[in-house]
């Protein structure tokens, strides 16, 4: 039993999309899928050329928020997303009836069609994965070679990611619509 | 026990129809057109249906970004003209206006072919229709709008059966029991319809109580428009005596309904778009400017209005022709609701990936959608016809 996070020190970012690609890798995300379960999001630079304001320019990695009060949870009718032991955010493909309403509902287009099973998906924390073989790093964070990720049990307070949480400011993408996301971004 | 049920059923009143009366019909310029169309359009349904099983929803123009496209809005179009039918008939059977119970038969008959029809076109837009039978039974989702939604419309629809049942029969109290148990249903089920979009706090332009009234209103004004349609084909837009004093009753309902909804998407409007929340604004900015909203609004309201207004619904003929147009509308109506809903790309702070995202989610339906989309309108109408040939849809009094 664990409360899993993320937090995202994404001003060290540089895009390398190392983390797209062992995303891909480790749970066998269909090739053509790009930007679907992970994806680095990048802001424009701001200005005209020659007067760019270079530093203006960010990365902004990005996946499913594994939000406390889900709405994709919400509006399954077959309860095919649910929260698993560790809160992570889950979808029990043999459940799934492919009715897309999550994919409507999520606030940060976080679910896709996997044309494999022609279900929805969207990023497990690699439960099915790494977590299942007993390792306790998701393969973006594991691959990241800038550490923007850290992921861990934020009801454990000797976790890096709590300790990261007490000491360092962070925000959480659309926190006004009270989803209560587990991805936070440092500042 | 059985033996009841088996008598309840075998004196079910029943035509005894062959296939040649079944193919037998006037054939006049404008039956043979609906009986070309029909067929033709049950044809494509059958190549859409086909495409569909071939490619999956590779067949279809949704995407991550739009993942609801034509066949929910058809859907939609459907069991709204159900609902509404279903209003129109309860009207004399349930609430006992006398004048309006000559159409109650056929407006109960019309409400369960317009849901069948629904029903046949999105069980190519679930993914997985089997599935959604067994787990809405076995793992029912209680906080998720469309669980109850399609409950309560399988709930419906099976009220609808039983109370045509009894009013095939002459029994009169026990249709009106049936009747009002699934207009109840029936009303829970469409105001939960409007609330799959209402709920969605992701999606600030539909967010909120406005679609599940909304839905209710709508459907009783679609229920109007194929009241005329329905009598205006039955009586070759010749109508006796009692059935132009029912259709003059109707477009002076219809009069202060469309003057309703006018008021409603007026404000609406106006509040989405000088409201300025985030979101919301810019995108009713949008709807403000694009066609199909006018043509909604012109076809669905604002012509019906006029004509109603001109004489206080004196005109059944004109009407009957208004009707038909103002079906287009509320097809728009269903359209733009759905389109309109997933017009924001979701993705705030991905300002810029590989290339620049489109400011707005643009979709136009496939081949295949507008197949079977077409479809679902042949099946109704064959549907219907069938029914007109096995029932006595008329009145008995």
């Amino acid at each position: 039993m664990a409360r899993y996070g993320m937090a995202l020190d994404y001003k060290n970012c540089i895009n390398c999309k190392a983390c797209e690609v062992a995303c891909k890798e480790e749970n066998g995300v269909l090739l053509g899928a790009d930007k679907h379960r992970i994806w680095v999001g990048v802001k424009e630079i701001e200005g005209e050329y020659p007067l760019l304001d270079i530093v203006s320019s960010t990365f902004v990695p990005s996946q499913c928020q594994h939000c406390e009060d889900a709405p994709c949870q919400e509006v399954c009718p077959t309860h095919a997303t649910y929260y698993d032991e560790n809160n992570v955010v889950r979808v029990d493909s043999d459940k799934c009836i492919l009715c897309s309403y999550c994919m409507n509902a999520c606030p940060y287009d976080a679910r896709y069609v996997d044309d494999r099973t022609m279900t929805v998906d969207k990023c497990t924390f690699c439960s099915d994965t790494r977590l299942a073989r007993g390792e306790t790093t998701t393969a973006c964070q594991n691959t990241c070679p800038t550490k923007v990720r850290t992921f861990g049990d934020l009801d454990d307070y000797d976790s890096e990611i709590s300790e990261l949480l007490r000491t360092r400011d962070h925000f959480s993408l659309k926190a006004n619509l009270g989803t209560n996301p587990k991805l936070f971004y440092l500042t | 026990m059985i033996a009841k049920a088996k008598e309840f059923i075998t004196t079910i009143p029943v035509n005894k129809v062959s296939i040649k009366d079944l193919l037998s019909f006037e054939k006049s310029p404008r039956n043979m057109l609906v009986a070309v169309l029909t067929v033709a359009f049950i044809a494509l349904f059958v190549i859409g249906v086909a495409t569909y099983l071939v490619h999956g929803h590779h067949a279809y123009n949704v995407t991550r970004e739009h993942p609801w496209g034509l066949l929910i809005a058809v859907y939609i179009f459907f069991v709204v003209s159900s609902t509404g039918l279903c209003i129109i008939g309860s009207l004399g059977d349930v609430f006992g206006f006398k004048d309006y119970e000559l159409i109650s038969k056929r407006a109960i008959f019309g409400s369960i072919v317009t849901i069948l029809a629904g029903f046949a076109v999105i069980a190519f837009e679930i993914g997985h229709p089997v599935r959604m039978l067994i787990y809405n039974i076995l793992s029912p989702g209680l906080t998720s709008a469309i669980w109850w939604m399609g409950t309560l419309y399988g709930i419906y629809l099976t009220f609808m059966i039983v109370e045509f049942v009894f009013l095939l029969k002459g029994d009169m109290k026990s249709a009106k029991t049936f009747g009002l148990i699934g207009l109840l249903v029936g009303l829970a089920a469409h105001s939960n319809l409007g609330s799959v979009f209402g709920f969605l706090n992701a999606r600030p332009i539909s967010n909120g109580v406005f679609y599940p009234t909304y839905f209710i209103l709508t459907a009783f004004i679609t229920g109007v428009y194929l009241a005329y349609i329905m009598m205006g084909f039955r009586y070759k837009l010749d109508f006796p005596a009692e059935v132009k004093k029912m259709l003059t009753g109707l477009a002076k309902i219809q009069g202060l309904l469309i003057s309703i909804l006018i008021f409603f998407v007026a404000w609406k409007m106006l509040t989405d778009v000088y409201g300025g929340m985030p979101n919301r604004a810019e995108v009713a900015t949008h709807i403000f400017h694009s066609w199909t909203f006018w043509a909604e609004v012109i076809l669905a309201m604002l012509i019906p209005l006029f004509v109603i207004l001109r004489d206080m619904g004196k005109s059944p003929v004109l009407f009957f022709w208004v009707s038909l147009s103002g079906m287009v509308g509320v097809f728009f109506m269903r359209y733009n609701l759905v389109h309109d809903t997933q017009l924001k790309p979701l993705q705030m702070l991905k300002v810029k990936e590989y290339q620049l995202p489109p400011e707005w989610i643009h979709y136009f339906p496939s081949m295949t959608e507008i197949m079977i989309s077409l479809g679902g309108l042949g099946l109704c109408v064959a549907m219907y016809y069938v029914g007109t040939k096995f029932f006595n849809l008329d009145s008995d009094h």
